[in-house]
């Protein structure tokens, strides 16, 4: 069972409606690189999963339309910022499908953290916008195995938009 | 500070030869690896590795995108079994950015160790050729985060 969390790529400022707020250029570029990067791997998705705030809605349809053009991406709660990190952990115990997740900080951070070392507040990832982390089951012990994590910067090479 | 932490490509077997060179699929996969350090504009400090002939000509061939025109350095405490407290001393210590090719148990306690304080706190998917970045934390010289890792499956051939 694979699973890749998901930060949402760089969103537009704005007070107002945090909910509301969409991908900038640059996260949508950013997204977008790392769609084209992992489409060249075949990753076996079967379900495509996000919060309820437009960024991370909008950064799973990018990865869609690279990873998974015929999954319909699913609103998930429970997974917003401030979600409850563990019941997440539990949930996702449960599934047998390979499956991509779009949210937050620190929410993902503190999502792998409990999946890979059992404990939500290790603090382990430095999960910059736009990255991928792949999880998969451990056939020995109850935690997760971390197999491989990307962002932007590691995909495109240095910085060449600004927001 | 960053800190790359490389388990050397696929070497030939023991019985294939003694002394245990890359395999042609290990050098096309430490190829690969460099080529995509250089895309991603990745330098460093210095390049270390365990001495052993397929961590070093692993650390070579990286060498030449991260660090070109200079010779890589053997050091101790790098072997597959070693205690990783050498390289944890080192890490902690350093002003500025180490690339290092060891060997697997090694390198997965070396991670470990370094994010969750203990060799066994969680498991790491290594494959030969694989990259680790850890980066340290600007105000607390023990503490590292993740920042990315990379498996030469995952590169395409272009």
């Amino acid at each position: 069972m694979r699973l890749y969390l998901v930060r949402h790529g760089k969103a537009e400022f704005g007070m107002e409606d945090d909910a509301g707020r969409h991908l900038s250029p640059r996260g949508r570029y950013d997204v977008d690189m790392i769609g084209q990067h992992l489409a060249a791997q075949d990753l076996p998705v079967k379900r495509i999963l996000h919060s309820g705030l437009v960024r991370a809605h909008e950064t799973a349809e990018i990865l869609a339309m690279h990873l998974a053009p015929k999954v319909e991406p699913e609103l998930l709660t429970g997974i917003e910022p401030w979600g409850d990190v563990k019941a997440f952990a539990q949930l996702a115990e449960t599934w047998n499908e390979p499956t991509i997740v779009c949210g937050h900080e620190p929410f993902m951070g503190s999502a792998v953290s409990q999946l890979v070392t059992g404990k939500p507040g290790n603090d382990i990832v430095e999960v910059k916008t736009g990255s991928v982390m792949a999880l998969s089951r451990s056939k020995w012990g109850a935690n997760w195995i971390l197999r491989w994590m990307i962002n932007p910067r590691v995909v495109r090479g240095p910085k060449t938009m600004e927001d | 500070m960053k800190l790359y932490l490389v388990q050397h490509a696929e070497a030939l077997s023991k019985a294939e030869n003694p002394e245990r060179p890359l395999s042609q699929k290990g050098v096309a996969d430490a190829l690969r690896m460099a080529a995509f350090l250089d895309m991603a504009g990745i330098g460093v400090d210095e390049v270390i590795h365990s001495g052993k002939k397929r961590a070093e000509e692993t650390a070579n061939i990286l060498a030449n995108a991260v660090w070109p025109g200079n010779s890589t350095l053997e050091m101790d405490g790098l072997k597959p079994n070693d205690s990783t407290d050498h390289l944890l001393h080192a890490a902690e210590t350093a002003g500025g950015d180490i690339l290092v090719v060891g060997h697997l148990p090694f390198m997965e306690k070396m991670v470990a160790r370094l994010l969750t304080g203990a060799e066994d706190g969680m498991q790491i998917g290594f494959e030969p050729g694989a990259v680790v970045c850890v980066e340290r934390d600007e105000t607390d010289a023990t503490r590292w985060r993740l920042n990315w890792m990379l498996r030469p499956s995952m590169l395409s051939n272009a």
